[in-house]
């Protein structure tokens, strides 16, 4: 895209019927680092690649817990993932005290999409540069949605976001067809594989990602560090072939079950390798 | 020239109806209620119906002031109005119902201007069957039979005694027409005109009122004080 004489502010059209300032703000979810969700029946699974600036500083946090049921994961600005995380949770909260009853996803995803079109809509404001990947749980079942800064939101099987997300994309599409069957070990190991497509070539390891699961019977919590370690080599996917098949890591799910998100993705320092790959100050 | 000094806020109720007396059954809930609206001491309106369905999951009977009543089933149309609206395959049950009510009620008893009613809110929504109350003053609660008002002293110790989990709707009906007839012989804000209503998976049913039989020729009636000393 390059300067125009329309894309000042959010309230100027271009004769061609676009609003510049909103496709700007989208672009700022390009240039974030991925994030991929998928879903089957009864989960949905969300994987970011963690990237810390230099080797002495801590991860972005890009995965936030909602609700037992909803969760999110950001690419983009993520100042303004984190104050629409805190707008999530004060909307689940306060419908849970007054039905004592889960805010259906659905609902949540409506509103939030109707929060960031009032940001297109006004001179003084501007569009936030945050895209979401909401996944939750509702009567109707699992569900996953992707919440743009122009206001839209889209459900979807599976989907990837940020940069370098089209690799991921591509396995996705390939697969996305079994996911609706799919286990939840299966669903995490697809999962990762797509967080390496990301990664295009670096080693995944468990300090570069973070996953996080919910579904029938599971809130929604972030896996630790040495699980997700533990699956990456389970199913042997540091490697190009898919060769292992899933097994199963009932026992380390277990204890991941009840983890919370405290600790999950700050310990990491001190892992990287490779380095940084995207330019600008706000990348995450 | 009296501009309004104080705020208007309920005091007392002027027009009454009587208990409400609900039970969980086999197949749902089942709810009855009196057709009686009391003006103080006189039985003034005898047709008033106090038991309502709410949206495809509940059923609500109320007690107390009957203008609090209309009120309340306008804000519960509204909010099942908005819950359609989302049309997205989810919707309102009776316990969030319920919840929302323990809300609206409690907020106003803490303003000092309550909705002067104690309700009943049953339902069923897949499969789990769901009944509770809510008092004026906020009090909530759940159980497998409840009442209102008078209800609460002439209904619930039959209903502990002769309620089962297994109830057939015959069943359930008479367990209720016989709690209505003794609240009938002692409520004094009784009428003997009765609702009953039930609600199952299917959907709520309020069926045409009806009037129960009494019995006036117990001997013990007809000279009600030979032998009572002192009295007068």
């Amino acid at each position: 895209m390059f300067r125009n004489q329309y894309d000042t502010d959010v309230t100027t059209w271009s004769p061609a019927g676009r609003l510049f300032q909103v496709e700007y703000a989208m672009e700022a979810v390009k240039q974030g680092s991925a994030a991929i969700g998928l879903r089957s029946k009864t989960h949905v699974v969300l994987a970011c690649v963690n990237k810390a600036n230099s080797e002495l500083s801590s991860h972005q946090k890009k995965i936030f817990k909602v609700d037992d049921h909803i969760g999110v994961a950001i690419a983009g600005l993520t100042a303004d993932g984190r104050v629409l995380s805190r707008y999530m949770r004060s909307e689940c909260i306060n419908y849970n005290y007054t039905y004592e009853s889960p805010l259906p996803v659905g609902r949540l995803v409506v509103q939030l999409a109707d929060k960031a079109q009032v940001c297109t809509q006004r001179s003084w404001k501007r569009p936030y540069g945050v895209g979401l990947l909401v996944a939750g749980l509702d009567e109707s079942g699992a569900h996953l949605y992707y919440n743009c800064p122009s206001g839209n939101y889209f459900e979807y099987q599976a989907f990837a976001i940020g940069s370098r997300s089209q690799a991921a994309k591509t396995y996705l599409e390939r697969k996305f067809n079994n996911f609706t069957a799919s286990s939840r070990e299966d669903l995490i190991k697809d999962a990762l594989i797509a967080t390496r497509e990301s990664l295009q070539g670096e080693k995944l390891r468990s300090s570069v990602c973070t996953i996080a699961v919910v579904g029938v019977g599971e809130p929604f919590h972030i896996l630790d560090q040495e699980t997700v370690q533990q699956l990456i080599d389970t199913f042997e996917i540091v490697r190009e072939e898919e060769t292992a098949p899933a097994e199963p890591e009932a026992a380390a799910e277990q204890d991941a079950a009840t983890d919370q998100a405290s600790g999950a993705d700050q310990g990491g320092a001190g892992n990287q390798g490779g380095a940084d790959q995207g330019g600008s100050p706000m990348d995450i | 020239m009296d501009t309004v000094t104080e705020s208007q806020r309920t005091l007392y109720p002027y027009v009454t109806g009587s208990s409400v007396v609900a039970i969980k059954y086999k197949d749902g809930i089942l709810m009855a209620a009196d057709m009686g609206g009391s003006y103080g001491s006189t039985l003034r309106y005898k047709s008033v119906e106090r038991l309502k369905p709410i949206g495809k999951h509940s059923l609500l009977g109320a007690s107390g002031e009957i203008s609090d009543f209309q009120e309340i089933m306008r804000y519960l149309d509204e909010l099942i109005l908005i819950d359609n609206m989302w049309d997205d395959g989810n919707s309102l049950g009776p316990k969030e119902v319920h919840n929302y009510l323990t809300r609206v009620m409690y907020n106003r008893r803490n303003k000092f201007n309550p909705l002067w009613n104690s309700l009943v809110l049953g339902g069923v929504k897949k499969g789990q069957k769901y009944l509770g109350t809510v008092s004026m003053i906020g009090v909530n609660y759940e159980d497998n039979h409840v009442a209102t008002g008078l209800g609460n002293h002439l209904a619930r110790p039959i209903l502990r005694d002769e309620w089962n989990e297994n109830l057939t709707f015959e069943e359930g009906v008479k367990l209720l027409e016989k709690c209505m007839r003794v609240l009938l012989y002692r409520d004094r804000s009784a009428v003997n005109k009765i609702q009953i209503s039930k609600i199952t998976e299917e959907g709520a049913t309020v069926y045409p009122p009806f009037s129960l039989k009494t019995y006036w020729e117990f001997s013990a009636f007809k000279n009600p004080t030979v032998g009572a000393e002192g009295s007068w």
